[in-house]
């Protein structure tokens, strides 16, 4: 009897270890901190930050994946400033959606945290950037392409698609559309250049020399 | 075609009202377009791959500031009627507001006023911003030669 005791406890045990750590993994728990600001700005459910967490100047871009403009601003102007700046430790960068220019926009962005839950968000930002398509709502930026890519950077894609597919973040990005219409940000890309001393404000796709004039000013 | 274009440039009211239309227009739909900031420094730039749609802007700008002063003064000139004047408006107008309705401050604008039908509208503006500059283009080509035609021989008939 003492046996039969044993031997149902163990499995019982065994059922709930197992139940406890399969909920364990389809939770995709996330990790954020809840308090993080720069300047006035929430970013708490923006990305993760490039570069150096304690650099004296964050650039906050507010930006939308089908946004051309902020196309331009990815292939023209950020590669020299992650050089000088976000490389060498002077600032970083923190992305936060205004995902406003069609259906997929805001499909994307979610996306872009799915991927973040596997380690790759900023691979998947690239990517994004990478492939984008002049026509808004073509095509190249829906589910089955925003799969695509995920499976191209070899994340897992039981998780990425079980993330998408339920629209997990859904109110994340909303909240960071919200953030951008509370600092009247009104249209993509924009910017706040946050230092030691306060913020500044960048509308549009702005050269590298105006955020070298602003930047050199706050360092 | 030169000698009706000279004909009106002759007159320095017509002059001045090219070059108005020219500098007013090459410099608003600069900045729309976001090859010229204004804020917080004043700063120009043509981002790489994006050479062909300023080339059309400067092509736009200058068939309107050629056409709109020629039916202006077909109109007043030679009294004639406003109808020529549709073409060129409508080309200056089409080619203008293609570039305008993207992700930039009007686009958000019209999208946060009229919603999904606002965002339909931009994205259609913004996706098929060349060719609708082209198109644009294209009717200003047409209502310049047009124009000169007509003004060669209502001038004729005038002088007769």
């Amino acid at each position: 009897m003492n046996k039969k005791g044993v031997v149902i406890g163990v499995i019982v045990i065994g059922i709930i270890i197992g139940i406890v750590s399969s909920l364990s993994t389809s939770n995709e728990t996330v990790n954020l901190d809840m308090s993080r600001t720069h300047g006035t700005i929430s970013t708490a459910m923006g990305s993760p930050i490039l570069g150096d967490p304690s650099a004296p100047i964050t650039i906050v871009e507010f930006g939308d994946y089908q946004c051309h403009q902020c196309y331009n601003w990815f292939h023209n102007t950020k590669p020299t400033i992650f050089q000088n700046y976000i490389e060498t430790g002077k600032a970083n960068l923190v992305f936060v959606d205004l995902a406003f220019l069609g259906r997929d926009s805001q499909k994307a962005s979610q996306a872009s945290y799915c991927a973040e839950d596997q380690g790759m968000y900023w691979e998947y930002h690239d990517t994004l950037y990478n492939f984008q398509e002049p026509q808004i709502d073509g095509g190249w930026a829906n589910s089955e392409r925003l799969k695509a890519f995920a499976s191209n950077l070899g994340l897992d894609m039981d998780l990425f698609e079980s993330c998408l597919d339920s629209g997990k973040y859904v109110k994340r990005v909303q909240y960071n559309i919200q953030q951008a219409r509370d600092h009247d940000v009104r249209g993509t890309p924009g910017f706040f250049i946050v230092g030691p001393d306060g913020q500044q404000q960048l509308g549009g796709a702005q050269p590298y020399s105006v955020f070298k004039q602003i930047l050199d000013t706050m360092i | 075609m030169t000698s009706s274009i000279i004909l009106i440039f002759s007159d320095p009211k017509y002059l001045v009202l090219s070059l108005a239309i020219f500098s007013s227009m090459l410099i608003g739909l600069l900045i729309l377009s976001e090859y010229i900031f204004i804020e917080p420094y004043v700063v120009g730039h043509i981002p790489s791959g994006t050479e062909l749609g300023f080339a059309l802007i400067v092509m736009i700008t200058t068939l309107s500031a050629l056409v709109l002063p020629m039916n202006i003064f077909r109109i007043n000139f030679l009294k004639k009627s406003k109808q020529k004047m549709g073409g060129g408006l409508l080309g200056s107008v089409v080619g203008a507001i293609a570039g305008a309705c993207s992700c930039g401050p009007i686009g958000f604008a019209v999208i946060s006023t009229f919603g999904s039908v606002g965002a339909t509208a931009t994205a259609f503006l913004t996706s098929y911003e060349i060719p609708i500059r082209i198109i644009a283009i294209g009717i200003l080509t047409i209502t310049y030669f047009t124009t000169t035609k007509s003004l060669k021989i209502e001038c004729n008939l005038k002088s007769n």
